[in-house]
């Protein structure tokens, strides 16, 4: 075969180029007809579908009992190239369905993906464990490395824990965008900030007053009529009326003003 | 991309169910396209080429983990594919549609004619071309489908066809001066453009 052998030539007729066109796309579960049609066990391979999310499309893999992993659609731009990394880390090939993972439409559209299954397997425990716990974080909600590191029992290194965050395999279904550093600020490792700002939005988390909470150096909201205090985003705080609400810098500013931590938010005490 | 053609073939040797699966991956879309193009039918495409895939596996078990890593696989899959092509054509030639039960004819459609959905776009260049492509005969078919539509090099395509290089390309270049020839019968208004 000669070097001229391997492609079309550049000087084609019109007839050639039309031609070239024509190869029609293959109706979106076509591959796992012909696996289930060949009789291949659902075992050994994993579907995936796209998702619309409030920060582009999402896709997602998932085997018959858990979800596999997921990217948004602006870091891999294209299915195939989803379908190349989802190997690498895997080592699983994940084939084009149009059905998603049961449940996992409606986890998507309320928030709540805390219940979908996720298979987190083939990273290490300590990534493992961070994951488990970004996976704690409820919707709507933020909270700082120090609570990840405390919640997933590994050393409090900012940088351990954002590398953890940006080798997330689970994009999206793991709500990394929740997570923030100790003061305050976003951490989105591994996607670019205004990802992280769409899926906050998304939420319903109000970023302004949050950035003038963490301006007045501001990192618990305590009530003073029930003497708790809690993360600025943490439920029970965002119901604290504010001629009520009171600012702390720390938890032991908190501790010495005589109020104890939120027992939904779990703040770090010491 | 010989990259992934390597770890194909390596995963084919090692661990045929896991090494099909990225066949199927790599290979679906094309098997059917062709399939597609040759027969004019989105029905027959979607069967004949999940019969190919099936024969493919069957063939894969019988095959020496050696024989499997030497494998070209998109010829290999061609090759199967425009046998099964074949067949169902010889097949539905013999059992003519008339004389079936009506759920055979259901389950065969009587193949050369464009399907329905081929027959709506018909109006248009693409669906001309489309209907042309159908009525070129047999070898020069497969062979122009190979070369333009799913762009494989004409020594695949001799590997597919069983015969020598120089057959190939004289079988692509008389089947494109067929097919201006039928697009012009069509419309002759498109000489001018289709040169």
């Amino acid at each position: 075969m000669s070097p001229k052998d391997k492609g079309v030539e550049p000087t084609q007729s019109d007839l050639e180029s039309a031609l070239a066109g024509l190869l029609p796309p293959a109706p979106a579960n076509f591959g796992l007809r012909v696996l289930r049609h060949v009789g291949i066990s659902q075992q050994r391979y994993d579907a995936y579908v796209r998702l619309d999310t409030y920060a582009g499309g999402l896709y997602v893999a998932y085997s018959p009992t858990a979800v596999t992993g997921a990217a948004l659609e602006s870091a891999v731009a294209r299915p195939s190239v989803f379908e190349e990394q989802h190997w690498s880390l895997t080592h699983r090939t994940a084939i084009r369905s149009d059905t998603p993972f049961p449940g996992l439409r409606q986890a998507m559209r309320t928030g709540r993906t805390r219940n979908v299954p996720v298979d987190l397997a083939p990273l290490g425990a300590r990534q493992q464990a961070v994951l488990e716990a970004v996976r704690g974080i409820p919707k709507g909600q933020l909270r700082p490395i120090g609570w990840i590191a405390r919640e997933a029992h590994v050393a409090d290194d900012a940088e351990v824990i954002t590398q953890a965050l940006a080798r997330n395999p689970v994009a999206v279904l793991v709500p990394c965008h929740r997570v923030t550093y100790d003061d305050g600020t976003p951490c989105d490792a591994g996607y670019p900030p205004s990802t992280g700002q769409a899926l906050r939005a998304a939420e319903g988390i109000d970023m302004q007053r949050l950035e003038e909470l963490s301006r007045r150096g501001a990192v618990f909201l305590g009530s003073d009529t029930t003497r708790i205090y809690c993360h600025p985003t943490c439920a029970h705080a965002r119901r604290i009326t504010p001629r009520h609400q009171q600012p702390f810098r720390s938890a032991y500013e908190a501790r010495c003003a005589g109020y104890r931590a939120c027992r939904s938010c779990r703040p770090v005490t010491v | 991309m010989d990259e992934i053609a390597e770890q194909l073939n390596e995963r084919l040797a090692v661990d045929l169910d896991d090494g099909f699966t990225e066949l199927v991956r790599i290979h679906a879309t094309a098997v059917r396209g062709f399939l597609f193009r040759v027969s004019g039918s989105a029905v027959d495409a979607d069967d004949l080429a999940q019969d190919t895939f099936l024969r493919a596996y069957t063939a894969l078990r019988g095959y020496s983990p050696a024989r499997r890593r030497d494998l070209r696989p998109r010829a290999w899959l061609m090759t199967i594919a425009a046998n099964v092509w074949r067949n169902h054509v010889r097949t539905s030639v013999r059992r003519p549609v008339s004389a079936a039960t009506i759920e055979d004819s259901a389950e065969m459609w009587p193949d050369g004619s464009p399907g329905p959905e081929e027959r709506a776009s018909t109006a248009d260049d693409r669906g001309r071309l489309v209907s042309a492509l159908t009525e070129l005969p047999e070898k020069p078919r497969v062979a122009v489908v190979l070369r333009h539509v799913v762009g494989m090099s004409y020594g695949e395509i001799a590997e597919v066809q069983g015969c020598p290089v120089g057959t190939v390309k004289a079988q692509v270049s008389r089947g494109l001066g067929n097919l201006r020839q039928l697009l012009e019968a069509k419309d002759p208004s498109s000489k001018e453009v289709l040169k």
